[in-house]
């Protein structure tokens, strides 16, 4: 005999959060913010625009070619810059808000022994429970994004192509984000015996997750990987003058003409050159695996991946030591770089939406 | 028809069923008695679906329960001792949902919600779950476990929250559907409750069934024992004899009696009663003695 508990509770569990004070309440400051961010977004955007196309112009007319063309044309990724960390803040505790009492209220008000002794199975209120609340955040994004995109339009600014696909991975990103910390509020409501004890857990484990990677780059990793290589002293001799990664050395002649001998490799700077690179390395590994635990932090560093134009070479420029032939920075792709944030961001939401589904499947219903 | 075949539930090295085995016919009204602790909630839980048995099994018409649960669970109203609903939702929006699940259309849901929340007393009552009292509630749970009009109808203490008014019109309703042919198992422990509505009745203790049978079959524990029968009667009453009668005090023009007897002769009290064409307003036992012959069986099932 067949069951229809599944499309029946993701139905009710979708309607139950849009008539919920709790998400109503949350969702409405998130779009109010999310507005009010993006207006503000756009405005600046175009002042930037009109100050870059007057530069432009200014060049175009520069007959000694000076040029001003340093700085580069602003890009609309910064609009959605400006409101990532308000999207990842306010939607973390949408999240968690969404899901720490889907259960342990169940428990609490002894519905969940009346609903079991219907004709479902027991699987279907756990999974209707995650359905409903994932329709209902994708509802919550889609209509943040398209009034963000109505902002965006109603502005004058039309994203182009690479602009428009970034915006949307980001918005997945976001979604995924939100999700994750759903699924954990989740997975502690089946653990917790009240909904009070499941948002303190689902807040303690929200607070290490975002704390996590800042202790961590912090005083701890000096403690895991020890203290970088210290720097050789016997580099600072009087002749030579220290250019990257290589030593040139300089003679005056017999006419006052100073001149300059090839590079001598320096086999103390090579040593101290390698371990740096190791250390640096080990460090950054580290930092980014520590990164993929943390839903936020992963979207964080997503965010400034794929907002900010050039971030994964200046990151990796910043990261590299100084001077050889590793000074010269590859183009990177950037959806090659976020690949594993992403992954991140579905495994996180898998594992606890797994985790809820055995725990309440074992739950004791007495 | 419900069936327990050597059905039994351990936790942690601990029965709370032990090799529970009988069968409630169709159209019956059974009471499930018990002390606190005594497993009747347990059984319950099995017949219901909502935990599995270490052993043994229960069927509902002849389906077991465990291996098919959702079949079982079409056929069964159920009604926890601790009712609980969805607050933030009416009445007719929980029963709404929950004839969902029973996958009724939308004009079944409707003319059916309509009926049972006329049928116990809660029509035009537009407030959320969250602002019932127990005792509405607890009609609202009757109201659900009737939603899906069941074969076999579960209530775990169903009267424990009631009003008078509520109680009488779950007394109705339960005598109806047991008329109509549908079973009706009754866990409580108000013995008055179950000696009025119930017509057999099956003791556990200690997780198994100490005693089954109808009242007069449980009585003849009492044996030897003092019985006392109440007697209310529409005309005057005569005068009884009986090999078994110890004593018998009339009142009210002889129309109420109070019958102490060696034995539960309530049958013959009532054959004398008709062959003197009276009308019986009431002949049932004293709670004392119920109490006194289900004490007795508590008392087994220590030993």
């Amino acid at each position: 005999m067949k069951s229809n508990g599944l499309p029946v509770i993701a139905r009710k569990e979708l309607r139950d959060h849009f008539r919920s004070r709790k998400f109503l309440l949350i969702f409405g400051i998130f779009l109010i913010i999310t507005t009010i961010g993006m207006i503000s977004g756009a405005a600046e955007y175009n002042k930037e625009l009109q100050q870059y196309n007057e530069r432009q112009s200014v060049a175009d007319d520069d007959e000694f070619g000076m040029g001003f063309g340093g700085w580069g044309k602003p890009s609309i990724m910064s609009i959605y810059l400006q409101v990532s960390l308000l999207i990842i803040t306010l939607g973390a505790v949408l999240g968690i808000a969404m899901g720490f009492d889907l259960i342990s209220k169940e428990k609490e008000t002894k519905s969940l022994k009346i609903l079991l002794s219907h004709p479902i199975y027991r699987d279907e209120v756990i999974n209707g429970k995650a359905l409903g609340g994932l329709l209902a955040l994708a509802i919550a994004l889609g209509i943040t994004f398209i009034i963000t995109f109505a902002i965006l339009l109603l502005s004058g600014i039309v994203p182009e192509g690479d602009e428009l696909l970034k915006i949307l991975v980001f918005g997945g990103a976001a979604f995924l984000m939100i999700l994750s910390y759903f699924a954990l509020s989740l997975f502690m409501s089946t653990v917790a015996n009240d909904s009070g004890k499941a948002l303190v857990y689902t807040l303690v484990i929200f607070v290490a997750l975002t704390s996590l990677p800042i202790l961590v780059n912090g005083p701890v990793m000096s403690i895991v990987i020890g203290d970088p290589p210290e720097y050789p002293e016997q580099m600072f001799s009087s002749d030579s003058v220290h250019r990257g990664m290589s030593v040139v050395s300089s003679s005056v002649s017999s006419d006052g003409k100073v001149e300059y001998k090839e590079p001598e490799p320096d086999p103390v700077w090579e040593e101290y050159n390698r371990q740096i690179k190791e250390y640096l390395n080990k460090r950054q590994s580290i930092s980014d695996t520590i990164t993929l635990i943390s839903p936020t932090m992963n979207l964080q560093t997503l965010s400034y991946i794929l907002l900010i134009p050039d971030y994964s070479r200046m990151m990796s420029m910043v990261f590299s030591p100084v001077g050889g032939d590793d000074f010269e920075v590859q183009e990177t792709d950037v959806f090659k770089d976020i690949f594993k944030n992403i992954i991140a961001l579905f495994a996180f939401p898998a594992a606890f939406l797994g985790l809820a589904y055995v725990r309440f499947m074992r739950m004791d219903i007495r | 028809m419900i069936t327990f075949d050597h059905l039994s539930k351990e936790y942690n090295g601990v029965y709370a069923v032990n090799d529970l085995n009988f069968e409630i016919p169709g159209g019956e009204i059974f009471g499930l008695l018990g002390p606190n602790g005594a497993g009747k909630s347990t059984a319950i839980l099995m017949l219901t679906g909502l935990i599995e048995p270490t052993a043994g099994r229960c069927l509902i018409d002849g389906v077991e329960v465990a291996k098919n649960p959702i079949e079982v669970k079409h056929r069964i109203g159920y009604m926890p001792e601790d009712v609980g609903f969805y607050t933030n939702l009416s009445a007719s929006e929980n029963l709404d949902f929950f004839a969902r699940l029973y996958g009724l259309d939308t004009s079944t849901r409707k003319s059916r919600i309509d009926e049972l929340l006329s049928m116990m007393n809660l029509d035009g009552v537009e407030k959320l779950v969250g602002g019932y009292s127990k005792g509405m509630r607890q009609r609202l749970g009757i109201a659900k476990a009737l939603l899906n009009d069941p074969a076999v109808i579960i209530l775990d203490e169903p009267t424990a929250n009631l009003d008078p008014q509520g109680v009488a019109d779950y007394r109705r309703i339960i005598k109806k559907m047991a008329a109509d042919g549908k079973t009706v198992l009754v866990s409580s422990h108000i013995l008055s409750e179950v000696s009025l509505v119930c017509t057999s009745i099956g003791v556990l203790s200690q997780g198994k069934l100490v005693a089954e049978g109808t009242w007069k079959e449980l009585t003849r524990v009492l044996q030897g024992e003092q019985v006392k029968i109440l007697v209310e009667t529409r005309g005057s009453m005569p005068e009884f004899n009986h090999p078994d009668l110890i004593s018998a005090e009339y009142s009210n023009e002889n129309h109420e009696a109070v019958i102490t007897a060696r034995s539960d002769i309530r049958d013959d009290i009532a054959d004398t009663l008709r062959e003197q064409n009276v009308m019986i307003r009431q002949l049932t036992l004293d709670r004392s003695t119920l109490e006194q012959a289900i004490l007795l069986y508590y008392n087994t099932g220590d030993k």
